[in-house]
């Protein structure tokens, strides 16, 4: 298992030197497992290379036989970190093999490649291995077999040295099985870390994992209800566009119909009474017959205001009416093949009213060019005057109040307005609400 | 008020009993015979077909669809039977139906605000021009043609009386009932008249319904 780590380096001006060398090389160290490995197998074949070096009388062959027999030993360590398992049981085998056949006690081993030799330190090593990266059942399967091994082979010396003081069989009894234990406990411990560090990131593996699945069906339930409300508030358009022209219909077919007939009656009242020779009747009726002709007028107006019944004819019919009360002379261009939905409609027309009036009132414009065409996405208005402009998009002001409205149906509004003019509004409006 | 002397044969068409109503009694008091009062385009076609009348009172807005049943109408009318005047009202001023009626023969063809009807003789007398033949146009289209006609310039060089004779035209007055509206003679009238198709350069035109086309054309282009 590989970490790599910052390194801190040397603090320098301080005097714990040595300290510092160490944290660089056990860093180095870590960050380097198989060169650490090798190192490591390298130091064991000097360690033993006298004992290599003493069989000078032995053949070439058991030699040779030597020699691989350490190899096989110390190659073992470098193998150690990808395959503990494998590793160990060669090691293990080899140790077996040796106590069969190379302890004697005294004499000459059996067989002269498979004496014991300080390369079996590597069993040492390869159990720590098993302990800190297999389970906790293998690797006490390995120090039982490593334990049994040792107390084999003491049997087995033993004799050679006749009636041994007890404390020397007891020493090397202690010293092979604590170095044993001790081995095998070291790595249980740096396992015991590593597994901790395992199962913590599984469960924040988990947790996370859990967060994103949360997290994803928040999302789903919001785009849900995005789109809910998105449909609501497109009924809630159409509703409202249809609501007012409902209410222009009544004002039509109720109100100004009675006012219209009302002052008809007037009218024809006046005329009567002109003859009459009653000033002050007359007088009286045609204060009320004006009146009547100003309301109606000022009803007319309103409804317009309200919603155009010119509308349900369609934009271009809307606009042309628009284009001629227009105090300044007014370009129009409409180009549109499909007719967008009612509330468009109205929200295009009274978008373009607004802003001809702008243009009447501030801008000192002579000319204006409205032109509405068809795009992808729905319909583009523009208006542009040749007036002074320096028109902005001021917050609560007449152009930010009619992007927010266009904004209710997801449009745009956008303001090209450098000082000198010319002025030119944009605005894109969809199909439908 | 006497009677008319010249008592015309009306069809009314209009979908609001009360104006309806309104309409036809205050044309009979006024000794006019309407012959039908109806209250759809269909009905309006039949009335027309079967009693012929002088003129017809028509409503721009009526069923099924209250947009422009009674302009479509009040074309067809025209068309098929060029002896029936026909007066248009509607609610609110559109230009582009008033030169749509206009197009064609102008003669009997008239387009009035509804607000008109308060001025009950002005209404009769426009609705008597039209059973004769003449032509009617609301002062108000007018004046909005006049102010967004690309003209202007042209339009400039009248002075005001000028302007004022000019309207009257295009609202389809003879040169009598111009002098009469203005309180000056005819005379000064004819003149006015060949000054300002002179300074428009428009022909001179004795036919008060061409001369109205003549003016629309012009400040329509």
């Amino acid at each position: 298992m590989s970490r790599s780590r910052a390194r801190p380096g040397p603090v320098p001006g301080t005097s714990d030197y040595a300290g510092n060398v160490l944290r660089e090389v056990s860093a180095w160290l870590h960050d380097r497992p198989g060169q650490a490995d090798a190192l490591l197998a390298v130091a064991l074949l000097v360690v033993t290379a006298p004992q290599l070096a003493a069989g000078g009388q032995e053949s070439v062959v058991n030699r040779i036989a030597f020699v691989v027999v350490t190899v096989l030993l110390v190659a073992s360590v470098v193998a150690r970190r990808r395959y503990p398992v494998a590793a160990f049981a060669v090691v293990a085998v080899i140790a077996a093999a040796q106590i069969v056949l190379g302890v004697q006690n005294g004499g000459q081993a059996q067989v002269f490649a498979l004496q014991p030799t300080n390369a079996d330190l590597a069993i040492l090593v390869l159990l720590y291995t098993l302990a800190a990266y297999r389970p906790r059942p293998v690797s006490i399967a390995g120090l039982v077999a490593c334990l049994l091994g040792s107390a084999v082979a003491i049997a087995r010396w033993s004799p050679a040295n006749g009636p041994h003081p007890a404390d020397a069989l007891f020493a090397a009894a202690a010293g092979l099985g604590g170095l044993t234990l001790a081995a095998w406990v070291l790595g249980d411990s740096v396992a015991y870390r590593y597994r901790r560090a395992y199962y913590a990131s599984l469960e924040e593996r988990a947790a996370r994992l859990e967060a994103e699945r949360d997290a994803q069906a928040r999302i789903a339930a919001a785009a849900e209800r995005a789109r809910e409300l998105q449909e609501q508030r497109a009924r809630a358009v159409d509703e409202s566009a249809a609501r007012l022209r409902r209410i222009e219909r009544d004002l039509h077919d109720g109100a100004q119909v009675r006012l219209a007939a009302l002052a008809m009656t007037l009218g024809e009242i006046k005329e009567n009474l002109e003859s009459s020779g009653d000033d002050h009747t007359l007088a009286l009726v045609g204060a009320a017959h004006q009146n009547a002709k100003d309301t109606l007028a000022e009803l007319r107006d309103l409804a317009r205001g309200i919603h155009p019944p010119v509308l349900d004819r369609g934009l271009g019919p809307a606009l042309g009416i628009l284009a001629g009360t227009s105090a300044i002379p007014v370009r129009l261009t409409v180009a549109i093949t499909e007719r967008p939905s009612p509330a468009i409609e109205a929200m295009a027309y009274f978008c373009a009213a607004e802003l001809l009036a702008n243009a009447a009132k501030h801008s000192g414009a002579s000319r204006v060019a409205v032109s509405v065409r068809e795009q992808d996405s729905g319909l583009s208005l523009s208006v542009t005057d040749d007036g002074d402009g320096g028109a902005r998009l001021v917050p609560g002001g007449g152009l930010a109040g009619l992007r927010e409205r266009v904004q209710t149906v997801d449009g745009r509004l956008e303001v090209d307005s450098p000082p000198g003019g010319p002025t030119i509004v944009t605005i894109e409006l969809p199909r439908h609400a | 008020m006497t009677a008319t002397s010249d008592p015309l044969r009306i069809v009314i068409a209009e979908d609001a009993a009360i104006m309806r109503d309104g309409l036809t009694q205050t044309l009979t008091r006024r000794g006019h015979d309407v012959v039908a009062a109806v209250a759809d385009a269909e009905a309006l076609r039949r009335a027309v077909d079967e009693h012929r009348p002088d003129v017809a009172v028509i409503d721009v807005r009526m069923p099924p669809t209250h947009t422009d049943e009674g302009l479509r109408a009040a074309q067809a009318i025209h068309k098929d039977h060029p002896g029936v005047g026909v007066l248009v009202f509607s609610q609110y001023i559109e230009t582009q139906s008033a030169t749509e009626l206009f197009a064609s023969a102008p003669a009997g063809v008239g387009y009035l605000l509804k607000d008109r009807v308060a001025d009950v003789s002005d209404f009769i007398d426009a609705i008597a021009r039209v059973a004769h033949g003449g032509t009617v146009l609301d002062p108000e289209v007018v004046r909005q043609l006049l102010t967004a006609s690309r003209r202007g310039d042209t339009l400039a060089a009248l002075t005001p009386r000028e302007r004022e004779v000019l309207s009257l035209i295009a609202q389809g007055r003879s040169n009598a009932a111009i002098a009469a509206a203005l309180f000056i003679s005819p005379k000064v009238v004819e003149k006015h008249v060949a000054n300002i198709f002179d300074k428009l350069g428009l022909a001179p035109d004795d036919n008060d319904n061409r001369r109205v086309i003549a003016a629309l054309r012009y400040l329509e282009s």
